[in-house]
């Protein structure tokens, strides 16, 4: 039937009895590209913001530190130190914290140094250690699966982590502030309602925005360079995160800047597998004495100085659970 | 009715047709108008045979390999341009300029597709030449500021080379796996449509070898004549006519098919090889880029690997030509040798010596990953070349087998319908 059809048309091809059609351009809308995985989401219900006595308290540091090679048997320490390398989860694209340098392929930054030293604790050796590049929404569960000894990566002590991950000392105090174009007009989080922010998933600056009462739209996506490439494209108003992160992405962008009040303080830990208090208690051991060495000042005035107004700051204080 | 059939010019009609004359001149009209239908109808029928194989020869071969070449250099572009963020520093000048050879080729083989089809083809909704051709720019646009960036000594051209590798594996490889099927299908129709038993045309030539013996034995009972030149040269005519329809189509048909078996069906399975191999060199290097964050690309090797194997085994045991067999084996020895090659990439990147990891992923020699994986891409090169060379000279023959043939026919059916109405013609006469 479809050739007696093709046939027939052919014939009337043949004898001159065409008909011809016209063809109209349409306009096509340009589609932006998004990273991968973004989502958009408007304000939903402000989580209940969880209060818990004694967040900050930690394990207290062990004493006397047991020196490099020498970790106590059946510890989690011995067990690292066999297998001769310790595993990290970091960030890789944030400036100044975690980040890869193009020029030399290495990751570094200041969180960076943190886990070196730890690394130069149990080993002695500061190289001893495999970073493993980490999104936000990726630090408990690999903490939880074993594929890190510990996550050092910007991240935030809370009450509700603390329920999934055991967190080290404070190393860091942050603040949560908003980072927006130069000539946005934006200067606080007051002008931030229907406006389109961004922060990453599973990040405590993304619970923050959604619980602020301006109800901005909040676009979450994998890592935080992802926010500045859509905030140069225009698809975003503002991104909101720890003043530190919001400084590196203003450092390579000169036609954005860090603006508003603190939304909230954001205290840095290491974050450890849940219970582990002998790990804890050595990793609070170490950052005391990156603390008292001016390891610590010398890490900041390293990465930090500069990026952030002011001179370098006393490390925060450590506080023990006993 | 029974008005009508009385009716005076009805029934002169029906007497006449029962006199010899009118049964005659009844025969002569029946023969030349069915001669000539017959012809026309077969000529047509020719005419879309031989269109279905210009079409195989210009249109869906040339198509099938454009989209296919859309897809390879896509992806290798991608593979490329996400490696160049694998080693530090400057990108060496051998990345560069195959990243760029891969934009132009991808670009120049969309235009060949886009040119073939009609606008609206283009302008349809979801059309997979559509989202090419408007997507690639923007594609290019953001690998050239991850570049800038890059160049700058910032992180966030990592973050757009990730949202350039996002929109190359959403979007632009999809559709372009799309168009691929799509032509593949239609060449596969072509090839159907090209090898269809001719029943209608043998039919319809019997039925006018028949209608002519029918008149014969008529003529012969009736004016005791045993032969009658005009009849006779008709009937040599329409048995030569047949005769030629059928060779010159099963001889198509067989061209045809081996186009089939020995060209194009070989080179769809090697292509598809060949787009698993790009695959899974991209995830090798993705795993790597995403630095312990990537066990989803190399999930997604190992079972693109795995597709892989299958591939080259469906190949090998496809393979009809001497040398294509020779090209899917070293394929085949490439393959094991790359596999190897990956196992020490990640055995040394899950000891966490990660650029020992990257020096095996970039090594360009024999049994490096880089190197086995060039070869590897360049035995699957050589094989669809090879077979596409086979599908096109297979194709030449089937139109050269069909030319004439529709000529042939249209002056046979005119040589027949001339002389059975001559032939009936001088009989006739005899009658006056």
């Amino acid at each position: 039937m479809k050739r007696l059809l093709a046939l027939a048309l052919a014939a009337l091809v043949l004898s001159g009895c065409a008909v011809s059609t016209t063809t109209s351009v349409p306009t096509v809308p340009a589609q932006v590209p998004t990273p991968g995985g973004a989502a958009t989401a408007a304000a939903g219900a402000p989580p209940a913001a969880e209060q818990c006595p004694d967040l900050l308290a930690s394990p207290r540091p062990l004493t006397p530190m047991p020196a490099p090679g020498q970790m106590p048997a059946g510890s989690t320490m011995a067990k690292i130190a066999q297998r001769g390398k310790l595993v990290v989860g970091v960030d890789q694209n944030t400036l100044n914290m975690g980040f890869r340098d193009p020029f030399s392929g290495q990751i570094q930054g200041f969180d960076i140094d943190m886990a070196r030293a730890v690394a130069q604790a149990l080993f002695g050796n500061p190289d001893a250690i495999q970073l493993r590049a980490l999104t936000s929404d990726q630090r408990i569960p690999a903490l939880q699966h074993g594929d890190v000894d510990m996550v050092v990566r910007t991240m935030t002590i809370t009450c509700d982590r603390r329920q999934q991950v055991t967190f080290s000392s404070e190393y860091y105090e942050a603040q949560q502030r908003i980072l927006v174009k130069k000539n946005s007009g934006i200067s606080g989080p007051d002008q931030l309602a229907g406006k389109r922010v961004c922060a990453t998933k599973g990040s405590t600056s993304l619970a923050t925005l959604q619980a602020l009462p301006q109800k901005p739209v909040t676009v979450s996506v994998a890592d935080w360079t992802d926010c500045l490439v859509l905030l140069q494209q225009g698809q975003l108003d503002a991104v909101s995160t720890d003043d530190v992160i919001l400084a590196g992405m203003a450092a390579q962008d000169r036609y954005t800047e860090v603006v508003g009040a603190s939304l909230a303080a954001e205290p840095y830990g290491i974050a450890l597998p849940k219970g582990d208090v002998e790990m804890a208690r050595f990793v609070n051991g170490v950052l005391d004495r990156v603390r008292a060495s001016g390891t610590w000042a010398a890490s900041y005035q390293h990465w930090l100085f500069g990026l952030l107004p002011g001179p370098v700051p006393a490390p925060p204080a450590p506080q023990y659970q006993d | 009715m029974t008005a009508i059939l009385t009716s005076r010019p009805v029934r002169e009609a029906s007497a006449l047709a029962r006199t010899t004359p009118g049964v005659l001149t009844a025969l002569a009209l029946l023969l030349v108008v069915v001669a000539l239908l017959a012809g026309l109808f077969t000529s047509l029928s020719v005419l879309a045979r031989g269109r279905a194989i210009d079409d195989l020869a210009t249109r869906s071969g040339p198509l099938t390999a454009a989209a296919q070449e859309i897809y390879r250099s896509l992806s290798d572009a991608d593979a490329t341009a996400t490696g160049a963020f694998l080693t530090g520093g400057l990108e060496p000048v051998a990345t560069r300029q195959r990243y760029e050879a891969d934009v132009a080729q991808a670009g120049n083989a969309l235009a060949i597709a886009i040119a073939a089809r009609d606008p609206a083809d283009v302008t349809a909704q979801d059309s997979p030449l559509g989202t090419l051709a408007r997507q690639l720019p923007v594609y290019t646009g953001l690998v050239e500021t991850a570049r800038a960036d890059n160049r700058q000594g910032l992180p966030l051209g990592a973050a757009y080379q990730r949202e350039a590798s996002n929109l190359m594996r959403t979007q632009l490889l999809p559709a372009a796996q799309t168009l691929y099927r799509g032509e593949a299908d239609q060449l596969a129709a072509d090839q159907d449509s090209a090898t269809a038993v001719p029943w209608a045309e043998i039919l319809l030539a019997l039925i006018v070898i028949a209608l002519l013996v029918v008149a014969q034995g008529f003529l012969r009972r009736r004016t005791n004549r045993v032969f009658n030149a005009g009849l006779l040269v008709a009937s040599a005519a329409a048995v030569v006519s047949l005769v030629w329809v059928l060779v010159a189509t099963v001889s198509a048909t067989n061209n045809t098919s081996d186009s089939r078996t020995n060209g194009s069906g070989q080179v769809d399975v090697l292509a598809q090889a060949r787009i698993a191999t790009l695959n899974a060199r991209a995830d090798e290097t993705l795993t790597l880029v995403a630095r312990g964050a990537g066990s989803a690309y190399q999930d997604d090797y190992v079972k693109v690997t795995g597709q892989l194997t299958g591939l080259l085994d469906r190949a090998g045991a496809l393979a009809t030509d001497p040398e294509v067999d020779r090209d899917v084996q070293a394929a085949k020895a490439d393959a094991q040798t790359w596999a190897g090659a990956h196992a020490g990439i990640r055995a040394a990147d899950d000891q966490g010596d990660y650029v020992t990891a990257v020096q095996r992923a970039t090594d360009a020699g024999p049994a490096g990953a880089a190197g086995v994986f060039d070869r590897l891409d360049r035995d699957l090169q050589g094989a669809i070349d090879r077979t596409r060379d086979t599908f096109g000279a297979e194709v030449n023959d089937a139109s050269r087998s069909l030319a004439g043939a529709m000529a042939a026919v249209t002056v046979l059916a005119v040589v027949v319908a001339a002389g059975s109405a001559l032939g009936i013609w001088r009989r006739l006469r005899d009658y006056r």
